[in-house]
């Protein structure tokens, strides 16, 4: 009978499913070389470092708040430059206002690229390129948010309401006039929340650049660790938890405000 | 070329759906023409190929004395600005004020910085204000575009049109989305504007009642849906010949 049928194969499917996933787990498992005796022996070190980091070593907090200050000044001009990299770059992407398909998929090949390559990335390469400091991470945060925020940009294009835009069409009027005139007013706020957002998410992304010299509160985390100095490293997270807790909240409530 | 509404074998498919083939209008200069047929017979897609919001298949379209088969870019936003388009869902800027709207008319001889910081001269403004206060929404000026009524929003779009001095006017369903009252009322304005500016205006109406009072002649699109019912009154067809039911 029909429905006996289609009951017992998609419990054949169920189990097919499972067995896959499952051994995708295994896999994974072999491959992160996942071995909980060493988490076992670790855990005792782990505790020895936790206490010995009480209290935490607010000493020559004029510096760490300097790093902090780099670390948030990077993450800002990253966004912003990332901003400006993605104002022609999403208009290329989206596709109801772009200008032709030919435009239109190089652009998105560029923004999944940039986007596909971690900050993280860029910044080691910039790194190379202009040297050791916050400058390399402004780039390379730029770099990788153009991606991101062009692709988000796109797509929140993609959605609006074509009537207004044809409306302005019909005026005659040329194409970057009718984006100004009758798409902005529409996505402004939307684009400024998705910009804030990533500016949010490249604040904590950028307390870790300085691992790679490119400046910031991550710079004294590292040389801390290396130093086993975990009472500085307590202050340092405390700094970062601070920061990022400000960031957010300041970052939230404008955007709560824009819609 | 005259500058009414010319089309010569109009084609036009969706995939299999053949909307048009070889379709025909002729719209004198000054004529307020009212396009009725069912739902699915074409009569946006005839406006819209018009506009060329559409591009059709094949066939001669002349509005405004434009050969808008033949445009692309500059030419074709040329002629647009001699072709006013009223929508059904107004399709205004939100966001923008009522005068903001109408502004937009102008919008092709506006240069981009004014666009950008919103400094309009002052004679925009001023022809602004006037089409506003001609269609009866002085006070509204300053409104932002969704704060208004739907028939509110179709008067700030004929007014965007009227400063857009357009010879030619294309209306997709102007009042299907509002009540009868406003329905009435907007009309009467159109046909009132029409015969003040001496405009060439294809309506589209899927009430034979509207049309009949407020167009000089009718044109009924049949397309492939059900035919429309007699209402009793002849309906007078402009050289038209629709397209065949799809096979």
């Amino acid at each position: 009978m029909p429905p006996d049928r289609t009951a017992h194969g998609s419990a054949a499917r169920f189990v097919a499913v499972l067995i896959v996933v499952g051994a995708f787990y295994v896999l994974c498992f072999y491959f992160a070389e996942i071995d909980l005796r060493r988490l076992w022996q670790g855990l005792p070190r782990l505790g020895q470092w936790a206490l010995r980091a009480w209290p935490p070593n607010f000493a020559d907090l004029s510096t760490l708040l300097v790093r902090a200050a780099e670390t948030v000044a990077m993450a800002t001009l990253g966004t912003t430059l990332g901003a400006v990299i993605a104002v022609p770059l999403c208009l290329m992407a989206a596709r109801n206002i772009a200008p032709s398909a030919v435009l239109r998929l190089p652009a998105r090949w560029l923004l999944n690229i940039l986007r596909g390559i971690d900050s993280f990335v860029f910044a080691l390469l910039f790194v190379a390129a202009v040297g050791l400091g916050p400058f390399a991470g402004v780039l390379g945060v730029g770099v990788h948010a153009a991606g991101s925020i062009a692709k988000l940009w796109a797509e929140n294009i993609e959605t609006v309401e074509p009537g207004p835009i044809e409306a302005a069409v019909m005026t005659g009027a040329g194409r970057l006039k009718v984006v100004i005139y009758a798409l902005l007013p529409d996505v402004l706020p939307s684009l400024t929340s998705i910009a804030l957002y990533i500016w949010e998410f490249n604040v904590r992304a950028s307390t870790v650049l300085g691992i790679v010299g490119a400046g910031g509160i991550g710079q004294e985390l590292k040389s801390a660790i290396d130093l086993l100095d975990f009472s500085r490293v307590f202050a340092i997270l405390l700094i970062i938890l601070v920061m990022v807790t400000i960031i957010d909240q300041v970052s939230a409530s404008v955007r709560a405000r824009l819609t | 070329m005259s500058p009414g509404v010319d089309i010569r074998g109009l084609r036009k498919s969706y995939g299999a759906r053949r909307v048009f083939d070889g379709f025909s209008l002729s719209v004198e200069p000054g004529q307020f023409v009212a396009l009725l047929g069912p739902s699915g017979a074409g009569k946006t897609t005839l406006l819209r190929c018009i506009a060329r919001l559409t591009d059709p298949d094949g066939g001669e379209i002349f509005a405004a004395g434009h050969p808008m088969h033949l445009l692309h870019g500059r030419a074709l936003r040329q002629a647009r600005c001699d072709i006013g388009f009223v929508f059904q869902q107004f399709n205004l800027v939100r966001r923008r004020s009522a005068v903001g709207n109408v502004l937009a008319g102008g919008l092709a001889a506006t240069p981009l910085w004014r666009v950008v910081t919103g400094r309009y001269g002052e004679a925009d403004r001023r022809s602004a204000l006037a089409a506003l206060d001609r269609v009866g929404l002085k006070d509204y000026a300053a409104q932002r575009a969704d704060r208004l009524s739907g028939g509110q929003q179709q008067r700030v779009a004929i007014a965007r049109a009227l400063v857009q001095k357009s010879r030619v006017l294309l209306a997709d369903e102007p009042v299907a989305s509002l009540d009868p009252d406003a329905a009435e009322s907007i009309l009467s304005l159109l046909r009132d504007i029409v015969r003040e500016h001496r405009l060439t205006v294809l309506c589209s109406l899927h009430q034979p009642l509207l049309a009949h009072r407020f167009a000089d002649t009718t044109c009924l699109l049949e397309g492939p849906g059900p035919r429309l019912p007699s209402q009793g009154f002849a309906i007078d067809a402009v050289d038209a010949t629709a397209a065949p039911s799809a096979p």
